[in-house]
């Protein structure tokens, strides 16, 4: 069934931006497409719009050479095109099951009536699961799924359609390492059968392992594209940025000797169980783990999100063992959460007000404050972040993946921390804006504010880290210095038990 | 990313302001066709009632819009009312045997004091234990009008002197008392809510609570406090409205809560939290007080205003919507 999907001019206007200007692509059967840029370039209103999500402006679509309209998601599946969302669409309140076959439960007549038909809707869904060699409990209910799951369940969900088409819109950015080697084989044995793949990502390292051709777009023009046995990474990155510049880890940060935060014998149950560490000022800590080795749990404990039941935090010349979100604030902690659509950002409110959200006490005088004030403040992280965005003033909604999680690292640079804690910062965000993030880390060490720092790219973790420490099964077991081991020695360390 | 023409500024503006633009469209009609509109005691009238409800509803907007509700404003009216009645006739009855100047002012405050009290544990409800406010309130609104029945026994308790009036029905410079109490009002949560770090929070909650827990926002403050607010309000207008009928009656302001969200919602507050404006809710309130007015005016069966308002609140939500939903 080999199949084509085409735009022709395809052009895109928000208010105040135009998110595509007059896009022609091409993409065939039978290959993995990867659909690349920096963030805000507009890969993600492209494959809205195929997937009848968004209007066009103007311009037609294509498929198979025919004109179609799409005016629904409706539409789209009716021609075969099923995509996995960037930002989670999942119904949290459902089983994992239902979410999968969401509106197209299977029915069955009983006494005459109409109703639905649990086994059989069990049955397939574990089908749909069991081709894509995972194993998951379909009755499970989503809400209580991580992350890397739930992106399971969505992947699960476009699949049920038997598509002629996939987009998969940064479906990585929250699966570990053997879960993204589970996915490329599903989308080869894909590919394999003509379905056309659309694959957008940041993680340029792995294009060569499984995009053909790589098509490029920049401030929402189409810039071009290869065939990947053709391209190297520079001439892919020089298309996506036009130029851009590789920082360098500095030679001059040290973390100090002064502990500023001490664990000690923390635990939670089921999550964690004594856990000791301190961080020094200064100090970058990584915290590479697994999936499920309770890295996450352990930092929302840290501030205070989960109450913890062992143990205590030595922070400030203070110990504390009840901990709240606005108490570790007041003691100078901030925290960046992995899922920034539902723990840190509020969607429907501005970038500007999300960008204060953490220090409006700061930034009011005797709880006054005005727009004006907010302003200056909101211009300034924009600037040190690089947030693309037409106005401030606009919902965080509206801006692109990437830029969106600037804003939840930057309404915390404003509190001025002692500590931050980072879940997962560089998720979804191009090349360029995690050496910025990067750099923001080590102008932090400059000024003697540590980083606790988790991150499912263990590559990350030895780019930017003082120290490391493996997290394994919700115990630390030992630490590593970056530039002794490489990324595949880190890698089984955090895999093997031994 | 070569920005947009200018031109969509305008109608920005225009799509922002229709309720503006529906209300002076209903002035203008009414002054042509309902006799005595344009007068300025009609005026004043029309302030005078819609402030009752008018300063609850500016409570309301903040509850609304931190993603709560509160169904007992009406019982709490009518409780406040009865609450001040009864206990001023206690103060200065033979057993306390007070003037009856300190008897009224000490009632009055015990009675703000006693709502403010039941505010705040619809609160602590909601946060402590996450009992919906819907529930909570709804149990007031129940437990609030039995409580006034039982308190004035089923009879107007009329125990105030000559000047109390003055507080529900009097003018001062020309302009009805509780009119000034409710622009007061107005000024007052319209600062809360645009220049101060509180009212950020409200938002902030409203549109993602955990989200503004994570960021270090008291929520269960914010959530206390907005219901105390609201509570409060209702109390006053309760007092007020109690001094317009010299009277302590349970069967005041029945009805009243649905009203007050109706003006919250025609301002253009959305019921899911995060989205709303001060300044909106003052407009529904004025809208409605012109309406009915008009009505009256126009010797329109006083059976249709339900229907009619009804049909406003249908109409305004679906202008507010209309934008938002052109995805
Ligand atoms: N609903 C919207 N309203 C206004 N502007 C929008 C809206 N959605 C997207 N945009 C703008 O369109 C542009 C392209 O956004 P898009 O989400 O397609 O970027 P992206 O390439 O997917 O970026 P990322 O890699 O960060 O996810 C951005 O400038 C964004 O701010
Ligand atoms: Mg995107």
């Amino acid at each position: 069934m080999a199949c084509q999907l085409q735009t022709e001019n395809i052009r895109k206007e928000y208010p105040g931006t135009v998110a595509l200007d007059n896009v022609s692509v091409s993409f065939d059967g039978g290959k993995v497409h990867a659909l690349i840029g920096k963030n805000g370039a507009g890969k993600s209103t492209l494959v809205k719009i195929f997937a009848g999500a968004v209007q066009p402006t103007s311009g037609r679509i294509l498929v198979d050479g025919q004109p179609v309209v799409l005016r629904s998601p409706r539409d789209a599946f009716a021609q075969g095109i099923a995509t996995v969302y960037q930002e989670m669409s999942l119904v949290p309140g459902l089983s994992v099951a239902e979410n999968i076959l969401l509106g197209r439960l299977p029915h069955k007549k009983v006494l005459g009536a109409s109703v639905i038909d649990w086994p059989a809707v069990f049955a397939r869904a574990r089908a749909v699961l069991d081709g894509m060699q995972v194993s998951l409990d379909v009755r499970r209910q989503v809400g209580d799924l991580g992350m890397a799951q739930q992106q399971i369940v969505e992947i699960a969900k476009a699949m049920s359609f038997n598509p002629s088409v996939i987009m998969f819109d940064e479906p990585t950015s929250a699966l570990a390492q053997h879960e993204t080697q589970t996915l490329f084989g599903l989308i080869r044995t894909l590919a394999a059968k003509g379905v056309v793949i659309v694959y957008i990502t940041h993680r340029l390292q792995e294009l060569p392992l499984i995009a053909d051709t790589v098509t490029v777009v920049r401030d929402g023009r189409y810039i071009g594209t290869a065939a990947m046995a053709q391209a190297t990474p520079q001439t892919i990155v020089q298309m996506m940025f036009g130029e851009v510049v590789q920082k360098e880890r500095p030679a001059d940060l040290k973390a100090g000797t002064e502990p500023v935060l001490q664990v000690r014998g923390l635990g939670q149950k089921g999550k964690f169980h004594d856990v000791n560490f301190t961080l020094y000022r200064g100090e970058v800590l990584g915290i590479a783990g697994m999936l499920g080795s309770g890295r996450t749990e352990l930092l929302r404990a840290l501030f205070g999100a989960e109450a913890f039941d062992a143990g205590e935090i030595v922070i400030g010349g203070r110990s504390v063992r009840t901990v709240t979100p606005s108490l570790m604030k007041d003691l100078g902690v901030a925290f960046t959460p992995e899922n920034r659509k539902e723990q840190a950002l509020v969607q429907i409110l501005s970038t500007r007000a999300n960008l204060c959200l953490a220090s409006l006490d700061r930034i009011s005088t005797l709880g006054f404050t005005t727009r004006r004030r907010e302003r200056s403040v909101v211009n300034r992280l924009v600037a040190r972040l690089s947030v693309r965005m037409p106005d401030t003033e606009q919902p965080v909604s509206s801006l692109s993946g990437g830029n969106q999680q600037k804003v939840v690292v930057g309404k915390w640079l404003n509190t001025e921390p002692r500590v931050i804690l980072f879940d997962e910062p560089t998720r979804g965000i191009d090349v360029q804006a995690k050496q910025q993030i990067f750099q923001i880390m080590w102008d932090l060490s400059r000024q003697g504010i540590s980083s606790l720092f988790v991150s499912s790219e263990l590559e990350e973790l030895l780019e930017v880290c003082h120290r490391i420490l493996i997290m394994k099964k919700g115990t630390l077991r030992g630490e590593v210095q970056p530039g002794t081991l490489s990324v595949d020695e880190l890698f089984v360390r955090c895999m093997t038990d031994e | 990313m070569p920005p947009l023409e200018s031109g969509s500024r305008v109608r920005a503006l225009l799509r922002n302001s229709v309720m503006e633009i529906v209300l002076l469209a209903l002035c203008i009609f009414l002054a042509f066709r309902a006799d005595g509109f344009l007068s300025m005691q009609n005026f004043l009238n029309v302030l005078r009632t819609a402030s009752f409800r008018g300063m609850i509803a500016l409570g309301m907007t903040m509850v609304i819009i931190a993603g709560e509700i509160d169904l007992s404003v009406g019982s709490m009216v009518a409780f406040s009312g009865c609450l001040a009645a009864w206990l001023t006739g206690y103060l200065a009855g033979p057993a306390c045997g007070m003037s009856l100047g300190s008897a009224v002012t000490l009632s009055i405050v015990a009675s703000v004091l006693a709502a403010l009290g039941i505010g705040c544990i619809t609160g602590f409800l909601r946060v402590r234990f996450e009992v919906p406010t819907f529930i909570t309130t709804l149990a007031w609104m129940s437990v609030l009008r039995g409580s006034a029945s039982l308190i004035t026994k089923g009879f107007p308790l009329t125990p105030f002197p000559e000047w109390y009036n003055f507080i529900g029905g009097g003018y001062l410079l020309g302009i009805p008392f509780p009119a000034i109490i409710f622009i007061a009002s107005f000024a007052i949560i319209q600062v809360l809510m645009s220049y101060t770090s509180f009212g950020r929070a409200v938002y902030a909650v409203g549109g993602n609570a955990e989200a503004a827990r994570l960021s270090g926002i008291k929520v269960y403050q914010v959530k206390v406090l907005v219901m105390a607010i609201v509570a409060g309000l209702a109390a006053l207008s309760g007092i007020m409205q109690s001094a317009q009928i010299m009277s302590g009656s349970h069967k005041t302001a029945e009805g009243w809560e649905l009203e007050v969200i109706s003006a919250v919602i025609i301002g253009g507050t959305s019921l899911m939290g995060g989205v709303g404006r001060v300044w909106g809710t003052l407009i529904g309130v004025v809208f409605l007080g012109v309406l009915v007015n008009g009505m009256t005016l126009m010797s329109i069966d006083e059976y249709w205003q339900p229907v009619v308002r009804g049909a406003l609140i249908l109409g305004a939500v679906l202008i507010n919507l209309a934008p938002s939903s052109r995805k």
